[in-house]
Parts: C-alpha cells; sequence; structure tokens
C-alpha cells in the first residue's frame, strides 16, 4: 500500500468523525487553540492505527475515548493555558453564532437569547453532569458509547444525566411549551 | 387533584427522562400516555422538556466550527508526522537488530553457547569511505532473552549510527529461529584490522572476531 494510499484510507475513515471530536474536543478544553491541538494529538495517535480502525464497525467512540484520554491526561496543560488573554470570540458567550439563520428575524433573534441563556445553564453544571449532558444531549453519544469513551459506570452515567437534565429545568423555569421563552 | 393523578404525577417526574429517550416499556408508555390525556400540567412538562431537548440539539448547530481548512489539515498534518514516525521507528528497530547482526555470523553452525566457540576467522573486504553492509544470517535453536552483545571495532571503522565509538553494548532478546540482519560499517581510513563481537548471556560468554580488509578505490588492500 502506498503512502498515498493510506493517507486516503485515513481520510475517508476519519473526515466524517471530525466535525464531532472537534465540538467534543471544544467542549472539554474550552477554546478553539487547545481544541485544535487536542484533535491534533488524537489523529497522530490514530494514523499508526489506521487498519485497526477499519476493523471498527464505528471509529467514532474510539476516537472519542483516545481524545477524552489524552484531555485527562494533559487537564493541567490545558488548565495552564486556559489562564492567558483569549480572543473574545472563543469566550464562552460569543460561541453562538453558528446557528443557521431561518428567514425569520425574531425567530432567530429569540432562538439565540435561549441559547444564551441554555449556555449560562450548562457553564453552571457541575463538571461531571455537564460533560455528560454535552455528550449525551448535545453531541448524540449513547450512554453506553460514553461509558465506553469515559470509562465510568452506567448507572453513574445516567444518574448524572438526571441530575444536568433537572438542574437546567430548574435553572430555565421560563422555558414554555411553545418554544419562546416567556 | 386526587391521590391517584398526583401519584401518576410523581411517575412521569421519574419517568420523563425515559419517556423522551423512549427507553420505557410499552406498558409503560402506555400507562403514561393515558395519565397525560388527562393532565394538563403533566403535558406542559412534556412539552418543556422536549422543547428544551430542541434547544440543545440547536446547541450543538450553534457550536462554532474549527477554522477553516484546519480538519483538512490536522488530516495531512497527522498522515505527514506519523509517516515520519515510522520511519523513525524503522531505524530504531534497524539499530536494534545490529545486536543480532553481529551475533548471526558467529552463530551460524556454531555449537550452543555454553560450548566452546568455533574455530576460523571469517573476513571482509571495505572500500574506505563507503558503507559496507554485512548481511548475516542468525539461526538460533532457542530464543536468548536478555543477552548482552558488545562490539569493539578497529581504529578507523565506524558503525552507522555510533559515529566515534570504537566500543558499543547493547541489552537484547533475539528470537529462536533464522533472522537475516544488516550491519552497516564505514571505514574511515585504510587500516583495517579486527572486530570483535563478544556476547555475554546466562553467564556464559562468546567471542567473534571478523578480520575487516580495507583499500582505497586505487589503492590495494590492507589488513
Amino acid at each position: 500500500m502506498s503512502p498515498r494510499d493510506d493517507r486516503a484510507r485515513f481520510s475517508a475513515l476519519l473526515e466524517p468523525e471530525l466535525p464531532r471530536l472537534y465540538r467534543l474536543a471544544l467542549r472539554l478544553t474550552g477554546t478553539r487553540v487547545d481544541a485544535e491541538d487536542l484533535l491534533q494529538d488524537v489523529l497522530l495517535k490514530a494514523w499508526p492505527m489506521l487498519d485497526e480502525l477499519e476493523a471498527l464497525d464505528q471509529p467514532g467512540p474510539w476516537l472519542a475515548r483516545v481524545l477524552y484520554h489524552r484531555f485527562v491526561d494533559e487537564r493541567r496543560r490545558f488548565a495552564r493555558r486556559r489562564l492567558r488573554i483569549v480572543d473574545e470570540a472563543e469566550l464562552p458567550a460569543q460561541r453562538i453564532d453558528a446557528l443557521a439563520d431561518s428567514g425569520d428575524d425574531l425567530h432567530d433573534y429569540v432562538r439565540r437569547e435561549q441559547l444564551a441563556l441554555l449556555e449560562q445553564a450548562i457553564e453552571s453544571l457541575a463538571e461531571s453532569q455537564r460533560l455528560v449532558l454535552l455528550m449525551h444531549d448535545v453531541e448524540g453519544y449513547t450512554l453506553p458509547e460514553i461509558h465506553s469513551i469515559t470509562g465510568e459506570a452506567l448507572g453513574t452515567l445516567k444518574s448524572r444525566l438526571h441530575r444536568a437534565r433537572r438542574r437546567l429545568r430548574e435553572l430555565l423555569p421560563e422555558l414554555a411549551g411553545d418554544g419562546t421563552i416567556s | 387533584m386526587d391521590h391517584e393523578t398526583t401519584t401518576r404525577c410523581t411517575a412521569l417526574d421519574e419517568r420523563l427522562d425515559d419517556y423522551v429517550d423512549g427507553g420505557l416499556t410499552a406498558d409503560e408508555r402506555l400507562a403514561l400516555d393515558t395519565h397525560l390525556a388527562g393532565c394538563a400540567s403533566c403535558r406542559l412538562r412534556l412539552e418543556r422538556e422536549r422543547e428544551l431537548r430542541a434547544l440543545l440539539t440547536d446547541y450543538r448547530a450553534a457550536t462554532p466550527a474549527p477554522a477553516e481548512g484546519f480538519l483538512a489539515a490536522a488530516v495531512a498534518r497527522a498522515a505527514r508526522q506519523g509517516r515520519r514516525e515510522q520511519r523513525r521507528r524503522w531505524l530504531g528497530a534497524a539499530s536494534g537488530a545490529l545486536i543480532a547482526a553481529s551475533l548471526a555470523l558467529w552463530l551460524v553452525g556454531a555449537p550452543p553457547l555454553s560450548q566452546a566457540p568455533a574455530p576460523g576467522l571469517p573476513g571482509i573486504t571495505m572500500t574506505v569511505a563507503e558503507p559496507h553492509t554485512l548481511r548475516l544470517l542468525f539461526d538460533s535453536g532457542s530464543a536468548l532473552a536478555d543477552a548482552r552483545l558488545t562490539v569493539e571495532l578497529p581504529p578507523g571503522v565506524a558503525l552507522a549510527g555510533f559515529p566515534g565509538r570504537r566500543e558499543v553494548s547493547w541489552h537484547t532478546s533475539l528470537e529462536a529461529g533464522r533472522n537475516l540482519l544488516p550491519l552497516t560499517l564505514v571505514a574511515m581510513d585504510g587500516a583495517g584490522g579486527e572486530l570483535l563481537a563478544r556476547l555475554e548471556h546466562g553467564g556464559a560468554e562468546r567471542t567473534f572476531r571478523l578480520q575487516i580488509t580495507t583499500r582505497t578505490h586505487d589503492a590495494k588492500e590492507t589488513t
């Protein structure tokens, strides 16, 4: 197999997984620069595992597990790097920019306001609750997948998810059934 | 609100996540559906929960994408660095193979390590300043774990990867079976001399000697 073929296989296998993996990195590290570093580390670890990854039904959870444990191992480094001046666009309150326009300015305005409130509520959760909520309800990983990624017991994860949702409901009591903040 | 209704409202409280996630049995779901049909308060709670889930899904869509071109560039970097790392490992393995390579020529046809060394002094001829790779066959009847090999070089002959070293030692484990291994030497001058390889394993020691003859492109051979 030529190097070019390896590169093509690597790209074909990983590229569909990268957007979700990048978002997970962003949620863990908190800044774009660190997310990019973390994802790059994971790709470097994945390269020699190409044959093994191709044998998996879904490489996504494997990649997420590598990313998660890399983050845990390097948590202090990322924490130190958080103590620096960051671009304003990287700050949590500025992240709600990518929502596609619906064509209805008022609807988009209300939705962005809701998302900003949601983000504040998510940021206020305990870290362990925030992580499982983001992975499950936002990124769509199943609980067994999150178990495989983090190594946490299924029952613990389910309980944290339940508590995280309950806390969000408490923090967002004005969320009405018609999709607006009253 | 009667006692039964209150109980079922509590049941929805407890099972709301499972209800929305689709984690209930058909019977459990039917029981809650029946309750929901008659309880406006719980219907509102369910609607709010679904709205919250929809908002969480939108939150994913609202997450900023990486810088343009980053993902493709990251894959390209990983491939590039991965190949470099692969080459480095191969070179590392080749250096490790030097140990076994030196042993190979020594042990081919030789008696077991605990016995007396086989006589004979093989030799090679090298051209000054040109790398010379010995391709040595090592056929060991059994694995040799934690052996120590020392190679002593004559003045003016260098072992690739160890410039300026007259003596190089390694710890290694050798596998049973046949091994064809390279040992790359470079003659720096025309003096030539004797290469000595010493294997120590399990308290036993064996020494192998190889006569190196060198020549320049134009000059006649020297030893």
